[in-house]
């Protein structure tokens, strides 16, 4: 009888870890599978002349140019707003505030801000910088509100890069008589240095491939003027943008080859960013631990 | 050097003061938007909440098919992604062999950030096709997008459990295996109990993930105002609706009301999941 106890609960055994094999494998084939699909139809449809011309919204044979360059934009304008801030909110919190109402009220804040899905996002920017402002779709509104939506995971990060410098290098500067705000510039921040840079470059993974929240701030056209325009004020149509657009109310026929050509150049720009990260990150825990 | 020291004190307050009032204007923006719909257009709440009508053209707003629709896909969505993403991340932590481990750790690490209309364009060129083939349908609806949102809320779910499971201490595994237990009741019996406080934020953080999902539902759901019958037919979820139509509202019309309202709806979900995470984390 305890013979066959055992045999049944051996058996279970081995069944409940071929189960957790089985899932894992499926898993590695959707990947797998999902990610060469991808590659397989969108490098057909990738040439030089797709990444430089400008689009075509009715005819063939359009290219996703400006798309390419508004990322890189709006990229740019919203880490400019975002970095800056989300460092001096985290300085603040982490630095100068005692703990309290007025703390626990910006923590409060900005959690509840990071929950803000990105439709929603996207009403308060069109709230905002069109009906408000006038500013009608823009480059300069698309960016501020990727701001606001990314803001919280930049200041979380940021917190955690300054916790992590030790509290021997503050007391040090501090006994050689700095002063609170030099310790901070000439200490805290080159200490938080590499855990900053990675968590800046993975958020820009998550920026350059926004679409919700840009639709009705940024637009889903490119500047009539110019196509390449650094104007803030010109709609900016972005690449994940162009393709969500051309799928649901687009009507250019060969939508199928400029959709397969920008998911692949999306899906490169993340893995670039991810790998990015994680080479920084190594090279500067090798810079800093001599070796 | 005072002045220096106090100027930027005051820069950092009040980038952190401008933090709270975005998050407060947001709230009071959307919600004065919102209340057009109550107090200019006469609708009433319970109406807006659970009338299957939405027929903006003769003044019938009601947000309950969408409502519904989010909670289904996200349900399903759920039922996919969650015992599947729980099941991977313990084969991460307890059964896998380190190398291949850290390889599949790479990979769904790399899933987190592929931008959500690239998942919305998969499914519309491999999901919905197959639904179609294997349902005589069009193959737009619930199931291609639960589908869709399933591997979505996959990344998430792995990550947050397998940080859960890797915070247990390897005592309470050795404790289980030396009083005989074998892999899978250590598993069954010591670490999930162990771990459920974790593993429930991971699955409200993949509920979260799922239901302000806009784009990715969007190009596959099929986009019809009506609740289905079956999970083959084409449906809307808030997101979906409150993207196509808000091109077509005119600035302080009955439609333009509603689907702000639709938004605040949307945002309060979205807080009250917080909350409970909160509430677990505060808890354990």
């Amino acid at each position: 009888m305890e013979y066959f106890l055992r045999r049944r609960r051996q058996w279970g055994n081995l069944v409940a870890l071929a189960c957790f094999w089985m899932s894992a494998i499926l898993v590695m084939v959707l990947i797998v599978a999902l990610l060469g699909w991808l590659v397989w139809s969108g490098a057909s449809a990738l040439s030089w002349s797709f990444l430089t011309s400008v689009p075509n919204e009715t005819g063939a044979g359009g290219g996703i140019g400006p798309e390419i360059f508004n990322s890189f934009y709006l990229l740019f304008l919203t880490l400019f707003f975002t970095v800056p801030l989300a460092l001096a909110v985290a300085l603040y919190l982490e630095e100068y505030a005692q703990p309290g109402i007025v703390a626990s009220a910006i923590q409060l804040a900005a959690e509840a801000l990071a929950t803000v899905p990105s439709i929603v996002m996207g009403l308060f920017g069109l709230l905002v910088f069109v009906f408000v402002l006038r500013w009608r779709f823009s480059a300069l509104g698309g960016a501020l509100t990727l701001t606001l939506l990314n803001l919280p995971t930049m200041m979380r990060m940021t917190q955690q890069a300054l916790h992590a410098v030790p509290g021997s290098l503050r007391e040090a500067s501090l006994a050689l008589g700095a002063t609170k705000w030099r310790t901070i510039i000439h200490v805290v921040i080159p200490g938080a240095i590499a855990p900053l840079t990675t968590g800046i470059v993975l958020i820009a993974g998550r920026i350059f491939g926004e679409t919700a929240a840009l639709i009705y701030t940024a637009g889903v056209s490119v500047s009539n003027a110019n196509p390449y325009d650094f104007g803030l004020f010109h709609p900016a149509e972005t690449l994940s943008v162009h393709l969500w657009y051309t799928h649901a109310e687009g009507v250019a026929v060969d939508a199928q080859r400029i959709g397969s050509g920008s998911a692949v150049v999306l899906v490169a720009m993340v893995v670039i960013f991810n790998v990015l990260a994680r080479l920084i990150g190594n090279f500067f825990r090798r810079r800093t631990s001599g070796r | 050097m005072h002045r220096e020291e106090a100027f930027a004190l005051w820069v950092l307050r009040a980038c952190a003061l401008f933090l709270v009032v975005a998050m407060a204007s947001l709230v009071a923006y959307l919600g004065y938007q919102a209340s057009g719909l109550f107090t200019i257009d006469q609708v009433s709440l319970g109406e807006f909440l659970t009338s299957f009508r939405f027929d903006p053209d003769l003044n019938h707003v009601g947000a309950a098919v969408f409502l519904l629709g989010s909670l289904s896909v996200t349900g399903l969505a759920l039922l996919i992604g969650g015992p599947l993403g729980v099941a991977v991340a313990i084969f991460l932590s307890e059964i896998a062999p380190p190398a291949l481990a850290s390889v599949l750790t790479l990979t769904i690490e790399l899933l987190v950030g592929i931008p959500s209309v690239v998942y919305g364009w998969l499914g519309l060129l491999v999901v919905v096709p197959f639904v179609r083939a294997t349902s005589l349908t069009s193959g737009f609806g619930f199931l291609a997008a639960g589908l869709v949102l399933g591997v979505m809320i996959l990344p998430t779910v792995v990550a947050l459990s397998l940080e859960a499971l890797r915070a247990q201490p390897q005592s309470l595994r050795e404790g289980s295996l030396a009083l005989g237990a074998t892999r899978w009741e250590t598993i069954c019996h010591v670490l999930l109990p162990a771990a459920r406080a974790g593993l429930g934020v991971a699955f409200l953080l993949g509920i979260a993930r799922a239901i302000g999902e806009t784009l990715a539902v969007q190009m596959v759901i099929g986009n019809a105002s009506v609740f289905p019958h079956d999970l083959f037919h084409a449906a809307a979820t808030l997101p979906t609706e409150i993207v196509l139509d808000m091109a077509g509202a005119p600035p302080g019309s009955l439609l333009q009301h509603a689907l702000f309202a639709m938004a605040c709806v949307l945002l309060g979900i979205s807080l009250l999941l917080v909350l409970l995470v909160r509430m677990i984390a505060r808890r354990s």
